[in-house]
């Protein structure tokens, strides 16, 4: 395991900590990170605050090198960590993204009850696991051509909706409308969409999932109902991204960033942390790809969503429609964006790097639905397979400090070697059943690895994001039935 | 001497490895990378291909062709487990890689690995004879 970080941490108060500029040479701005008294002590253990010290180096970082309270340590960037970086003199930096552009969120809703879903989840779950490619090395249902792939890349989930897969409102429930724009396939290597063409319409393995949960708690009533949420709704959580196609363009643009960081006369403290400013042509060339890639994952969790409906209607012989199967919503959590904020009283346009952290956009801002403009965005976080998500909704506090940033999900605290050691010889989809959870996995050892205890109280985590007002508990949801890649 | 083992890491996982030259180090880091993706089988490869790769040092050398090798490995859904280096230098390497198409595995894929990071990368001659190097892959 990693040696314990010894770095000072300056108490702001409850819930935030600061890692000072002096703590290490080439450090531009103060590292912040949001925690508890008792989370603190667990962040020593690994050298996840090291990283944002390392974060706080980019040249043009604007605010503090941040971490979200699901910190733990990555590379490069820690997991949970968001920097902005203003546009003229600032840098993009692929390990701010992550391998997988785009891993993110999307809750679909129904309106089926607990008592109507409980006893059909064996067969529910079982049609699902046959309906969804997952796994290592998954193959989708469908052939893209090359010219559709590019489609996707430019159009995201609209390039698939087009094809009959979602309904014409879906686009409107999804962060950037399923797409960013200005897409150039051409920044897009040969390679990437090679490993990609197969993969559209995976769930994939490892964290990624797809879980049917029950509406068990309600906190904030005025945004449940506008989000058309209630105590005892059955809904589906999935987590999946942009699978080898984004792995691939993020593995290729940081070789080509190896060399150009050092010709911009750029000096980063990990290799990870490569990046290049973000106005010159390997960062727009980085960002056009990472966009592509992003718009992959929204199309592929699109498709996903379609044979969710699918397989919703062949149990409970309704359409999809009857059963009220609308997009609660869909957030990013490894991302770059170009969004704008207000810095010291001036609007200013930034790119803000996302690693493990959601958006968490306040009320009346354009970006979110119409439907929920009064409340805010909504922002969905998954806890452990054991535990529950949380839905969120964002405040206009987290637009002023952080960027428009949350958490984004529980963040691990124990190594898979360590989750092996001590799920050996046990029985994980029995454990689960005895609390209730139908739990069916291509892979045992994926779900050794995913353990409960390898991951934070998820409720740890939404207190601190609470408390320090980046975002506000709306409902809390159990799982009742997991599939797992 | 060892020719791999595994390093712990929070989310993902590392591996160090030695070798007694250059070659020998770079084959033992991608014997561990397989190893974290599925056991090797007991069968006969049916698969070869040249892979090659750029750098700007070992660090991004080493990199570079363990990131190419995952690309093969998904891109042709196949299992490596033999490799020869052909050449290999401060900036370039050459190597022929063999394996055995994925469903062919008696026993299932443990793990996706997405990549190689170039995080704490090292690669060095730790004492004459001996070159060691670390990497950590994203899981």
């Amino acid at each position: 395991m990693s040696e314990i970080w010894n770095g000072p941490f300056r108490r702001i108060d409850n819930w935030r900590w600061m890692i000072p500029r002096e703590y290490k040479k080439g450090m531009l701005t103060d590292g912040l990170i949001y925690a508890s008294e008792k989370m603190i002590a667990d962040i020593r253990k690994d050298q996840a605050p090291e990283q944002v010290a390392n974060v706080a180096c980019l040249p043009g970082i604007v605010g503090c090198s941040l971490a979200m309270p699901d910190i733990h340590w990555g590379y490069g960037f820690p997991i949970g960590g968001v920097a902005a970086t203003t546009g003229e003199e600032g840098v993009i930096s692929p390990g701010g993204v992550g391998f997988d552009i785009n891993c993110g969120v999307r809750v679909i809703k129904t309106n089926l009850m607990i008592e109507e879903v409980a006893t059909q989840k064996e067969r529910l779950l079982a049609i699902l696991f046959q309906n969804i490619p997952s796994g290592v090395g998954s193959e989708g249902k469908i052939r893209f051509s090359i010219p559709d792939l590019k489609k996707v890349m430019k159009q995201g989930a609209r390039a698939v909706l087009e094809k009959g897969f979602g309904w014409g409102e879906d686009s409107t429930f999804i962060e950037e409308n399923g797409a960013m724009e200005g897409v150039d396939s051409g920044a897009v290597s040969d390679k990437a969409i090679e490993r990609g063409k197969d993969q559209l319409g995976t769930l994939g393995s490892g964290n990624h999932f797809l879980e049917v949960e029950v509406v068990e708690r309600i906190f904030h009533p005025v945004a449940a109902r506008a989000f058309g949420l209630f105590p005892g709704q059955v809904i589906v959580m999935m987590h999946t991204g942009s699978r080898g196609f984004g792995h691939q363009i993020c593995t290729d643009h940081l070789h080509v960033m190896q060399n150009a960081t050092k010709r911009y006369g750029i000096t980063i403290p990990d290799r990870q942390l490569a990046c290049v400013p973000f106005c010159s042509s390997e960062g727009e060339h980085y960002f056009t790809a990472m966009a592509a890639a992003a718009n992959y994952a929204w199309a592929n969790r699109q498709l996903i969503t379609h044979w969710i409906r699918e397989s919703f209607e062949k149990i409970f012989q309704k359409s999809a429609h009857n059963l009220g199967m609308h997009i609660l919503y869909d957030v990013a959590h490894n991302i770059a964006k170009v969004e704008k904020y207000t810095v010291k009283g001036k609007i200013v346009q930034l790119c803000v790097h996302r690693k493990g952290a959601t958006r968490s956009l306040g009320p009346n801002r354009s970006e979110v639905p119409e439907t929920y403009r009064h409340v805010g965005q909504p922002v969905l976080i998954p806890g452990d397979m054991g535990t529950g998500s949380y839905i969120l909704v964002g405040t206009a506090q987290a637009e002023q400090e952080s960027f428009g940033s949350t958490c984004h999900g529980a963040g691990r605290v124990m190594s898979r070697s360590e989750a092996d050691r001590k799920s050996r010889g046990r029985n994980i989809v029995q454990e689960m059943r005895e609390k209730g959870i139908l739990v069916m996995a291509e892979s045992t050892a994926t779900l050794r690895e995913e353990i409960s205890e390898a991951y934070k109280d998820v409720g740890e985590v939404i207190e601190v994001v609470e408390n320090a007002g980046l975002a506000q508990r709306v409902a809390y949801a159990k799982p009742m039935a997991v599939m797992k890649g | 001497m060892k020719s791999f083992e595994i390093l712990d890491h929070t989310a993902d996982i590392g591996i160090a490895g030695w070798g007694i030259s250059l070659p020998e180090l770079f084959v033992h880091m991608a014997q561990g990378l397989f190893f974290l993706i599925a056991d090797p089988p007991a069968i006969s490869n049916s698969f070869e291909t040249l892979v090659e790769g750029e750098g700007n040092d070992y660090e991004d050398l080493l990199v570079t062709w363990l990131n190419e090798l995952l690309y093969v490995y998904d891109a042709e859904q196949v299992y490596l487990q033999g490799f020869e280096i052909e050449e290999i230098g401060q900036y370039f390497i050459k190597s022929r890689v063999m394996g055995v198409p994925l469903h062919t595995l008696s026993k299932p894929v443990k793990r996706t690995v997405k990549a190689c990071t170039y995080y704490a990368t090292k690669v060095e001659e730790s004492i004459p004879g001996v070159w060691k190097a670390e990497v950590y892959f994203d899981i």
